[in-house]
């Protein structure tokens, strides 16, 4: 390979060039010359898309991964950062791979009987093999949770392990993580971003895919619920949590319920969402909330995010992936004693070794650990400061100053049981574009397990590899500078393409799923901030060519005053605006950063609820909602309206973009009843100040262009605008899709399609009210629309609008928790 | 000696709650040397749920629900308990054995030492109170008396002053001030002890309210009262020390529960939909039978 004449392909490999320092340590440089073809074909594939330049790559797979929304938080990060993807995979082969898999699901196994063993009969540690400190020490432990079993019998259903491979191609754990396994998502959509980024490449080369692996977990789930048709849900801290997108990816791919801690309340043991529709009763709960803060009533009394009364559900059948406590087995003292009880629990030494691991708690261990310290790295054993380590991180033993390390042997003779000491693990390396050339680095893989229908573990084939100069390795996500990488299964005969994997005879369903209350409400205002942007983009827009048309008439100067005013009413302009130029007020209303009324405000504030309702919003939509305002405004007239035009459809093609995603379910009547909502009131608050009978003909054309009626008006009317049939096109015509008649007929549609909740057979309240409103339109004819009547409407409206916020809507306060200061002497 | 204690607490809302749930860790959990003779609790209004467990450290905890909106709540536990001296001139095991017997414990039960012996919610562990703490302990002196001479610092150092601390403060404040009332006395023993690798626990319960004749009031009668119990080995178990008192638990000392620290035994706590009580009123008697 790699001279060949022709294959042009070939001649652009760049691997070739690829020199790491110790090849035999390198994953592609010591794989056999078939898998190493592989590596060389996608290779070659990113160069010859990138015309020769790998360097062009980049900005095209990060391209891909903005688009996804894959983001990310630091701690401490008031921003979400991009995910950072490296157009180079990891080619693993098939044999090493079910290598790898058979120790994952070995100790996946150990894991679990560890698990059964701590909140069960604890014999290991009466036995002796697992000391009573390296559990109680762990924060993981949860003490509330010995004595319970899981319905279905799984501790763990969803597993994440850190692997190092060594220089000589062996792998090892680095650590275990069965408390969150954060990542998933993030390997699920690494692999979406490379697919879209580079076409067949992936495909052509024969990897495994992902999808079946989140069918099993899925399907896993599923089995250990009572009810066949088990509703799942993922709950999750909230947006500000660092890997917050990853839970709204995976919630969507997987079909789950993304919910939080208020979302959720438990009644006589059974666990229930809030929804449109009433209580629906969850069946499993994925959750991505620490056991501690879970529930405020059994654990941590201060949680603000978990739901009360949790673990009482969980007694009566409800399934935890995982359960609540499995995080005891992510202590760094934990793997010391593996090796011995996979021996014991199962009779057969470790498949897949750990990183060798001493815990200080033991005397000879100890011993070794400070006679070889120069050798080790030295960890706090639970992650909380200790003597000599008081942040709690890992430290390379010879890299100690002397007073560090008399510290350390101060520490342990006082409290041993706090350390623990590990082998260095050394990393082979893996080509990653930088630049336009392929350069070594080493690189750690998070492999992920998930129980199947049967309750067997699968494993993701792959996962997603972090790429670090420097910096520690193991630390939950990304650090600062780290990079990730896909990685791929190679396999000669990958699955057939488009045979979906699950339940054979699984038969269709039009399920449009359910609604959770906080969901409604942010799509209603999702539907209302953009509804009345691209309104106010409209308003500026008949204004900059009313105050055009004014210096040729001077009764137009009236109506650009009433258009200001109709802004200042709206918010989208200062009180104080009354003083202002046309020009100052146009640009304030458009872009002022500081006024959550104008289009700028609004667009933020819709942008901060489309973060809440990822889970439902498509790509493209999403994209759409994303792409920022432009930073600086045009200042002559001609341009600004230019950039109205813009806007206009900008807002058009997003409110299209949104409904048309969505199924014609719950999630779309909320969303369109709030832009009926916001179009009416601002037709009508347009139309009052109109019905005075002092309006100019100027005026109503701009009502007409509000309501983007000119055009029609032309068709029916040869005349130039009066009063009585403008009024009755933009108030009354219940065939103008922006007219309010057709909004609160529209309203009254949605409403009719919502879930009943009454079972008296009477009418819920706000589709009462919308009925009424469509009752007073229809008796009234354009002469009978005065001011007194618009008024009333605005009214009517409003006492809707509230009546669907508390018939819909969740009101209640997040609980409050209280711990009692009785009086202590 | 034989006891009837009386703990009443009223608690008024300003405005109705909705889905109020509580723990109440008022019954106390055997204990060696406690014999409890009859226990009743009465919650009003009755609540629509009421679950008793024991856990998950070394206390009863009641959990109740109720399924209307609550205005006011009232709580009142009373119980008859006789009450042993303890046995005394124990000295312990020295440190370095104590910490080998500590980790060759093979028990993981509430009553082990193991819980005992890490950080918990509260009792944080802080290196002021570790370099403290060193300065107060003997060299090869048995554990029984490092324990007491750290509670005797505890004692001479800090000032009791009722209102210099809340029930949120966190020990380490209380420490730098070195004020506070028997929570926090017992916080900083805890995190003292277990810095040294001692297993400490935080005992919640009473004090006989009326002296016995010729000797003086005790601090902390007519509320709840809190110490340190200490973990002298495994001949000796769990020994109570009173650093409000200065003294080692007696016959004056009724317990109720031990937990990891104050968050593990907290008497009430819970969720509820609206805001917190107005006004809470705790009454406390302890009559000698």
């Amino acid at each position: 390979m790699g001279s060949g004449a022709h294959g042009s392909a070939a001649a652009m490999d760049p691997l070739p060039q690829y020199a790491p320092p110790d090849p035999a340590a390198d994953i592609f440089a010591a794989a056999d010359p078939s898998q190493q073809a592989s590596w060389r074909a996608f290779a070659a594939g990113l160069a010859a898309q990138g015309q020769g330049k790998l360097s062009e790559l980049q900005p095209h797979i990060d391209h891909h991964v903005e688009d996804l929304g894959l983001a990310f938080r630091l701690t401490g990060d008031e921003h979400e950062r991009a995910w950072p993807l490296n157009p180079m995979p990891i080619f693993i082969g098939a044999t090493e791979w079910a290598g790898i898999e058979a120790g994952l699901v070995q100790r996946a196994n150990l894991l679990e009987a560890v698990l059964a063993d701590i909140y069960g009969p604890q014999q290991l540690v009466a036995d002796g093999h697992l000391p009573a400190a390296v559990v109680s020490g762990s924060g993981g432990f949860a003490r509330r949770m010995v004595g319970m079993r899981p319905p279905g019998g799984h501790f763990l259903h969803i597993y994440a392990v850190d692997l190092a491979r060594g220089p000589a191609g062996e792998w090892r754990v680095l650590a275990d993580r069965a408390q969150l396994t954060i990542g998933l998502g993030f390997a699920l959509e690494n692999r979406l971003a490379m697919t879209r980024a580079t076409g067949g490449l992936l495909a052509s080369i024969g990897t495994r895919r992902l999808t079946p692996f989140f069918d099993a977990l899925r399907q896993g789930l599923a089995a250990d619920c009572e009810r066949a048709e088990p509703r799942i849900g993922i709950l999750t801290p909230g947006r500000f949590n660092q890997s917050y997108p990853e839970q709204a990816h995976l919630a969507r791919h997987l079909g789950f319920s993304l919910v939080e801690g208020r979302d959720l309340t438990v009644n006589d043991g059974r666990l229930y969402v809030r929804t449109i529709a009433g209580l629906k009763r969850i069946d499993a709960l994925w959750r991505w909330i620490k056991t501690r803060d879970s529930d405020p009533l059994n654990f941590d009394a201060r949680s603000q995010i978990g739901v009360p009364g949790l673990i009482d559900a969980a007694a009566h059948g409800l399934v935890l992936a995982n359960w609540p406590g499995a995080g005891v087995i992510e202590s760094r003292a934990m793997p010391a004693f593996l090796p011995r009880l996979s021996r014991i629990l199962f009779n057969e030494p470790l498949r897949l070794p750990n990183a060798a691991t001493w815990w200080c708690g033991g005397e000879s261990e100890r011993a070794q650990v400070l006679a070889r310290l120069d050798e080790l790295v030295i960890s706090s054993a639970f992650r909380l400061p200790v003597a000599g380590l008081p942040d709690g991180h890992t430290r390379v033993g010879r890299l100690l100053s002397s007073a560090e390390r008399e510290q350390i042997v101060a520490g342990m003779a006082l409290r041993p049981m706090d350390y623990t000491a590990q082998e260095i693990v050394s990393l082979s390396t893996t080509p990653i574009v930088s630049g336009d050339r392929f350069e070594p680095r080493g690189f750690t893989l998070r492999a992920f397990l998930a129980r199947n229908g049967e309750g067997q573990w699968v494993a993701l084939p792959g996962g997603f590899a972090r790429v670090s100069e420097h910096g520690d390795l193991r630390t939950s996500l990304m650090g600062l500078g780290d990079i990730s990488t896909d990685v791929c299964i190679l396999d000669p005969s990958p699955i057939a393409p488009g045979i979906a994997a699950g339940p054979a005879n699984q038969a269709p369903r039009r399920d449009l799923g359910l609604l959770p209350s906080q969901a409604a409400d942010n799509l209603y205002w999702l539907g209302r901030y953009g509804e009345r942007a691209h309104q106010i983009v409209r308003i500026v827009r008949t204004l900059i060519e009313q105050v055009g048309a004014a210096n040729e008439r001077d009764e137009a100067f009236s109506t650009v005053q009433r258009l200001a005013d109709l802004l200042r009413g709206l918010g989208a302009v200062p009180p104080v605006s009354t003083s202002w130029q046309p020009s100052r007020i146009a640009a304030a209303a458009l872009s002022d950063s500081k006024r959550e009324g104008s289009v700028r405000g609004l667009a933020a504030s819709g942008r901060q609820i489309a973060l809440l309702l990822r889970d439902r919003l498509t790509r493209d939509s999403w994209r759409a909602i994303h792409r920022p305002l432009p930073a600086k405004l045009p200042e002559d007239f001609e341009r600004i309206a230019v950039l109205c035009d813009d806007l206009v459809e900008r807002f058009a093609a997003i409110a299209r973009l949104t409904a048309d995603g969505m199924s014609r379910g719950a999630a779309w009547h909320f969303l369109d009843m709030g832009l009926c909502i916001e179009r009416a009131s601002i037709v009508l608050q347009a139309v009052r100040p109109l019905t005075g009978g002092t309006a100019s003909s100027d005026d109503l054309a701009a009502l007409l262009d509000l309501v983007d009626a000119q055009t029609l008006y032309r068709s029916r009317y040869l005349a130039s605008p009066t009063l009585a049939p403008v009024i009755d096109l933009v108030m009354l015509d219940p065939a103008h899709p922006r007219c309010f008649a057709y909004q609160v007929v529209q309203i009254e549609q949605h409403l009719a399609s919502l879930p009943d909740r009454r079972d008296d057979g009477m009418l819920e309240q706000p589709l009462r009210l919308a009925r009424q409103l469509i009752a007073r339109i229809e008796a009234v004819d354009a002469d009978g629309v005065n001011e007194a009547f618009v008024a009333g409407l605005q009214a009517a409206l409003a006492q809707l609008s509230n009546a669907i916020a508390s018939r819909y809507f969740l009101h209640a306060e997040p609980p409050s928790t209280r711990e009692t200061a009785s009086f202590l002497g | 000696m034989i006891y009837k204690v009386r703990h009443a607490t009223q608690m008024t809302y300003a405005a109705p709650v909705a889905a109020a749930r509580y723990n109440l860790r008022l019954q106390p959990a055997t204990w060696s040397g406690q014999r409890m003779r009859d226990y009743l609790l009465t919650v009003n209004p009755a609540p629509a749920r009421s679950t008793n467990n024991s856990g998950p450290y070394w206390v009863v905890t009641t959990q109740i629900e109720f399924n209307r909106p609550l205005r006011e709540l009232e709580l009142v536990s009373e119980f008859t308990m006789e009450v042993d001296p303890p046995l005394e001139g124990q000295r312990g095991p020295s440190l370095d054995v104590l910490r080998e017997q500590v980790l060759a414990a093979r028990d993981l039960t509430p009553l082990a030492p193991a819980p005992y012996l890490f950080a918990s919610r509260i009792a944080v562990p802080s290196t002021d109170i570790a370099a403290w703490a060193a300065r107060h302990v003997p060299a090869g002196a048995g554990v029984v008396e490092v324990a007491s001479a750290i509670m005797t610092a505890i004692a001479q150092e800090f000032d009791y002053r009722p209102g210099a601390t809340t029930s949120a403060t966190p020990p380490s404040e209380a420490f730098a001030a070195r004020a506070g009332v028997c929570q926090d006395f017992s916080h900083v023993m805890i995190i003292a002890l277990r810095a040294q690798g001692i297993p400490a626990a935080y005992a919640s319960g009473y004090l006989r309210t009326v002296p016995p004749p010729g000797k003086e009031r005790l601090v902390g009668a007519d509320a709840m009262h809190a110490w340190v119990n200490v973990w002298c080995g495994k001949d000796l178990g769990w020994i109570g020390f009173d650093p409000t008192n200065a003294c080692l638990v007696h016959d004056d000392h009724i317990q109720i529960g031990m937990g990891r620290d104050y968050a593990d035994v907290s008497p009430i706590d819970g969720t509820f939909l609206g805001s917190a009580p107005q006004t809470m009123v705790t009454s406390v008697d302890v009559r000698v039978v």
